[in-house]
């Protein structure tokens, strides 16, 4: 049986990710209050459309969310996802819930709450600005785990302070581990005594932000 | 009850919406003299307390932590939220019992049907319409009780 996912609320966000995850060949219904909305995402193809509150019990009951599998709660406003998310998960039992917030504050509150992934638009934007505007320094950042971990991949230059030193002498961040050294079609498992040289790519992993403490660490920007 | 005399309680109560039986609560209790604060979005809502109303408000979005830590929210002994959306009384409560461990946190639902979902949370919901359709009913019965026996 295909995947079942429920879009609550939302409109634009929405009609996107319902094309992608059709595309992906899952089943999506999407529910959203306003009739208007309902009518213009009801244009989309396989897409299952429903006209109601999701955060009402019955409108999620008749929308037949006892046999959803994935529920992704999209409002505009951060007290209805998570009224949504926990009638999902309590009532409807939907193994995953997925929530949008606004207020990045409340993240923790909500991963409290028992919400599986909470996606902060704000953090997450100002993520990708960030990333986008050290670009030059870093080929590529993956945040993994809400952006707690990140994994960074980190050319050397000649001018960087980090070249010609053993990876003990370099004094980075706790949290921050080499997990790579890309050397031509070599790729390096380093150790304690290994040295950096000029054109190695650095593949890093690090928690908590310390990313940007151990870039500059070993590019000195 | 005279001038002086008015007892002080024990307990500090964050109300949370000042619409009228925010304002009427906080208004009573303040008169009975426990310590009151109320939260409301809309500085022009406060109208509605009572004169004589002796207790704290604040202007501002209970959702966010930032104006709940403002009203000392972890000295206080209960906190009612009575706005006019429930999911907004639903946040506010479980902000209040999950992230301040707030003894005594109340909730109004116009939706009788979420209830049972916040029962097991330890967050008691007042639910108007519920409470309503028990008076009618009561009083309903009462006048038959005394027609019977007419």
């Amino acid at each position: 049986m295909k995947t079942r996912i429920f879009l609550i609320g939302g409109f634009q966000k929405t009609k996107f990710l319902a094309k992608s995850l059709l595309k992906k060949g899952y089943h999506v219904t999407a529910i959203n209050k306003d009739t208007e909305k309902c009518l213009a995402m009801a244009e989309i193809e396989n897409l299952t459309v429903f006209n109601g509150d999701g955060t009402k019990p019955f409108v999620l009951e008749d929308a037949d969310a006892y046999n959803a599998d994935i529920a992704i709660a999209l409002t505009e406003y951060d007290a209805d996802n998570l009224v949504i998310c926990e009638l999902c998960k309590k009532k409807f039992h939907i193994k995953k819930t997925v929530a949008l917030i606004s207020d990045p504050k409340k993240t923790e509150f909500f991963y409290r709450m028992g919400i599986d992934s909470v996606v902060c638009a704000i953090t997450a934007v100002a993520n990708i600005i960030e990333q986008q505007t050290f670009l030059d320094e870093m080929a590529t950042l993956v945040p993994i785990g809400e952006g707690r971990v990140s994994i960074a991949q980190i050319p050397i230059a000649a001018t960087a302070p980090a070249v010609g030193k053993k990876l003990w002498e370099i004094n980075l961040p706790k949290e921050v581990i080499v997990g790579c050294v890309l050397r031509g079609e070599q790729s390096i498992v380093p150790q304690g005594d290994t040295r950096i040289l000029t054109g190695d790519v650095l593949v890093l992993i690090s928690a908590n932000k310390q990313q940007m403490a151990a870039i500059k660490e070993l590019t000195g920007r | 009850m005279g001038l002086f005399d008015i007892e002080k309680k024990e307990g500090y109560t964050i109300i949370v919406g000042c619409g009228r039986l925010g304002a009427n609560l906080a208004s009573t209790m303040s008169d009975g003299g426990a310590d009151v604060l109320i939260i409301d979005t809309d500085e022009g809502s406060f109208r509605k307390l009572s004169p004589s109303y002796g207790g704290i408000t604040v202007v501002g979005d209970a959702t966010d932590m930032q104006i709940l830590r403002e009203a000392d929210i972890a000295k206080a002994t209960a906190v009612v939220s009575v706005t006019n959306n429930d999911n907004t009384n639903i946040l506010v409560a479980q902000i209040a019992k999950e992230m301040f461990h707030v003894p005594h946190v109340i909730a109004r639902l116009y939706d009788p049907e979420r209830e049972c979902v916040y029962h097991e949370l330890g967050i008691d919901t007042i639910c108007p319409a519920v409470l309503s359709a028990k008076e009618i009913d009561k009083i309903l019965h009462l006048q038959e009780v005394q027609e019977g026996a007419l």
